[in-house]
């Protein structure tokens, strides 16, 4: 049937290059990376270029499992995928098998067999393999199996082509050889022992005995409804005790992993159960210091220390350069336009609204660079390894930090990446913690307020005091995630420490490449937020900052000279943004923030990055018309009435706590709803996190001041 | 020899698993995780405060907690 789309499903364990080989076959640039969860859910796509009779190919990538009795979300998509519940089933599965490593890898394939479905073998990394010194002959492997296997090195494209041909011939309907017969009905052979009569029960009750396999495994896992295929099968599987289905489901994993050491002997393999890890060599050297007792730690922190102060120091160029370019912007539709209040709203408006927060590309640009090559390197999973044992104390995981981790760049990633946390409870408190994590949007409100309000180039040793300054907010940020975490998990969401099981992938060189285009597609979306959100957000601002006009506008240079004195005159709080400023300010004086901050903390509630673009427009609306500074000069030289300065240290950094705390992200909140499936959560979080931000900005202020900071 | 817990294990030592204990969902697990009777299993390293351990088997290295380790009986 030539013309119809057929579609083919990438499963396979965790970390094995699925997402490699998608990106490769549609085109597409989904993450990558080198840990365990990196993909949890299903990506769709579709295989690019012309295909042999004019066919489509549809492809979706699924996560990652290493088997098909889910203990995890993420897992349980996968199933999900793979039998067919959302979507029809996929007319052939590509199963992608990490060639370095098949003694586990085979386990996952003999349970697709057992599924039935037609099957493609992706033999991937046959290049790790062989540096790691493990021929494989795939001809063999298939003969074995009796399922093609195509070798791939997902990473450069190689065999993609074959891969698709041979999933389409397999998807038209090529007779399964001989060799799968008698391999199925090896794996139908029923084990021993007290398992073993609560399988052959099933069996009877079924006729079948692969879909008894399937449901006796489903009914240990606690996934009957997934994997049954009608009430009937529902039924029968529900019938058998759970204790006796986990006993099958053992003496079954055993005796798959019996079949995958027949089959690897047969191909005159390393005995699989006693192989070392000859693909992890290189990689137990390096984790001789990474993971070092005493150099491990050092190091880590270290990593840290040097990612936070050096976004802050190499950055800082980039950012001149913007703001010249900004500023040259603005004079120019200034002299095309001549003074009038179309001028004035694309001067103050759009271009310094928008402009203050662009000036922070170079930051998010390096932010997103470093966890990138983090995530690619293999290190996350070592981080985890190194802080499982305080992430215990907390009562998680190692596995949640990584989530955590991704968190410094976005919340919403993050969060979808805890499907790989296996209890619920568990889940929702790491969902808690990741908005406590300072992500890339609060980095502009760091910066500003650093660089305006610190001597930030001053140094302590090697490091800036606003890399200091910086990372001491990070620090917080993580610290304060920590804690919110134990609380939870001793109280409300009270529940016994989960196990830990992490895989440490071999080290790979991160493909600087791919890292970047990454790093390009999710600065676009930053710059693409500042041209949608936050430019109708300022424009709205800009409206509510400029009217009404005061009742008779006093001779102009007076005007000026006042907003340079003192503003409670300016034209700017006649406006209704002004207004409502002013109103607020008594709530905003115990953290040492005035008016005009009240204002800004109004427009972050839309996203925080407004923050940075509000003060922009206030004082670019309050400034003269000939006034370009930018925002961190007009800042540093604001002085009130008295001649005092307008923002002390103190009040930066009352206002830097303000904004770690903080839940001003409308996105967040609507993926905790998604996830959590419930207003309660994303509406306990949103009112928590505000009021801790308050009483923490009101504290590191009024306990400043009676320090005499100020 | 009689069969002892993994978690008791030298560093670097290779023995094999005599049998994973416990009838939950973590003793399926670690059985699809490789850890059948008969496989070998080295311990790698511990981490910084002796907790978690990092353990071959299968080709690959898996981390574990002691307390999750100790689940697994070994021998020789
Ligand atoms: N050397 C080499 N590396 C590969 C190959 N295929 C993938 N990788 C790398 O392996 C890592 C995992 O790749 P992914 O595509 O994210 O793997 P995945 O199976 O989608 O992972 P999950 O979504 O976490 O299940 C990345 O660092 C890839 O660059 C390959 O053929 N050779
Ligand atoms: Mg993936």
């Amino acid at each position: 049937m030539s013309g119809e789309a057929l579609t083919i499903a990438l499963a396979g364990n965790p970390n094995v290059g699925k997402t490699s080989l998608f990106n490769e076959l549609t085109g597409a640039r989904h993450k990558v990376g080198n840990y365990a969860g990196v993909t949890v859910e299903i990506l769709e796509g579709e295989v690019r270029g012309e295909l042999a009779g004019g066919r489509r190919l549809r492809v979706i990538d699924l996560p990652g499992t290493y088997s098909l009795t889910p203990i995890a979300e993420d897992e349980a998509v996968a199933l999900r995928g793979l039998v067919g519940r959302e979507r029809p089933p996929p007319d052939v599965v590509v199963l992608v098998v990490d060639a370095a490593n098949l003694a586990r890898n085979l386990y996952l394939a003999l349970q697709v067999i057992e599924l039935g479905r037609p099957l493609v073998i992706a033999l991937n990394m046959i290049d790790v393999a062989a540096a790691a010194g493990i021929a494989i002959d795939p001809a063999a492997l298939a003969a074995a199996l009796g399922v093609p296997v195509i070798p791939t090195v997902a990473r450069s494209g190689e065999g993609s082509a074959a891969l698709t041909q041979a999933a389409v011939e397999i998807g038209e309907g090529a007779p399964a050889p001989v060799a799968l017969e008698e391999l199925r009905a090896r794996l139908r052979a029923s084990p021993e022992g007290p398992g073993g009569e609560a399988l052959a029960g099933l069996e009877a009750a079924l006729g079948d005995p692969l879909r008894a396999r399937a449901l006796v495994g489903a009914r240990a896992a606690d996934t009957v409804a997934l994997v049954a295929a009608d009430q009937r099968e529902a039924q029968a599987a529900d019938g058998v005790a759970p204790e006796a289905a986990i006993e099958a489901a053992a003496a079954l994993a055993i005796a798959r992993y019996a079949e995958v050491d027949r089959l690897l002997a047969a191909l005159g393999h390393a005995d699989g159960a006693r192989s070392g890890a000859p693909a992890m060599d290189r990689s137990a050297r390096i984790d001789r210091i990474l993971t070092h007792r005493v150099w491990g730690l050092a190091i880590f922190i270290g990593v840290m220390a040097i990612l936070f102060t050096s976004i802050f120091a190499w950055a800082e160029p980039l950012m001149g350069l913007i703001e010249g370019g900004i500023a040259w912007l603005s004079d120019q539709v200034g002299a095309l336009l001549g003074p009038g209040i179309f001028t004035d709203l694309l001067r103050e408006g759009v271009i310094a609204g928008v402009g203050n927060v662009l000036v922070f590309i170079p930051q998010i640009a390096l932010l997103f660079l470093f966890v990138g090559l983090l995530e690619d390197s293999g290190y996350m999973a070592r981080a985890a390894f190194l802080i499982d044992r305080l992430m215990a104390r907390v009562g998680l995981h190692g596995k949640a930090f990584v989530p955590l981790l991704s968190g410094y760049a976005c919340a919403i990633p993050a969060i979808l990446g805890t499907r790989t946390i296996s209890s619920f409870r568990d889940r929702l408190v790491t969902i808690l913690m990741i908005p406590y994590m300072s992500c890339s949007a609060r980095l502009p409100i760091y910066v500003l307020l650093i660089a305006a309000l610190m001597p930030s180039d001053e140094r302590v040793g090697p490091f800036t005091v606003g890399g200091l300054v910086l990372l001491g907010m990070y620090l917080l940020s993580t610290a304060s995630a920590i804690v919110v975490g134990a609380i939870y998990k001793r109280t409300i969401l009270r529940s016994p420490t989960p196990p830990l099981v992490l895989e440490l992938p071999p080290y790979r060189l991160p493909r600087l490449r791919n890292t970047l285009l990454a790093v390009t597609d999710r600065t676009m979306d930053f710059v693409r937020e500042a041209g949608t959100v936050i430019l109708a957000m300022t424009v709205i601002l800009w409206a509510l900052l400029s009217f009404p006009r005061p009742p008779e506008a006093p001779a102009e240079a007076g005007a000026k000279v006042e907003v340079v004195a003192g503003a409670e005159d300016a034209p700017i709080v006649h406006s209704i943004g002004g207004r409502v400023g002013v109103a607020m300010e008594p709530l905003l004086r115990p953290m040492g923030q005035e008016w005009r901050v009240g204002i800004a903390i109004l427009g972050s509630f839309a996203a925080r990055e407004v923050m940075v673009s509000t003060l922009g427009l206030v004082y670019g609306i309050e400034g003269a018309d000939d006034d370009d500074r930018p925002l961190r000069e007009a800042m540093r030289e604001a002085r009130e009435p008295d001649g005092s300065r307008r923002y002390t240290p103190l009040r930066g950094l009352a206002l830097m706590v303000f904004y770690v705390y903080a839940c001003l992200c409308m996105s967040t909140v609507a993926v905790v709803r998604r996830e959590t499936r419930s207003w309660r959560w994303p509406i306990f979080m949103f009112v928590s996190m505000t009021t801790i931000a308050y009483v923490a900005a009101t504290l590191t202020f009024q306990v400043g001041r009676l320090l005499g900071f100020e | 020899m009689s069969p002892r817990s993994l978690a008791t294990l030298e560093l670097g030592v290779a023995a094999r698993v005599a049998r994973v204990a416990g009838v939950d969902a973590l003793r399926l697990r670690l059985l699809e995780m490789g850890f059948v009777p008969g496989t070998q299993v080295r311990v790698i390293k511990r981490a910084p405060f002796g907790d978690p351990l990092e353990l071959e088997v299968r080709g690959g290295h898996v981390s574990l907690r002691a307390a999750e380790a100790a689940r697994i009986e070994v021998e020789g």
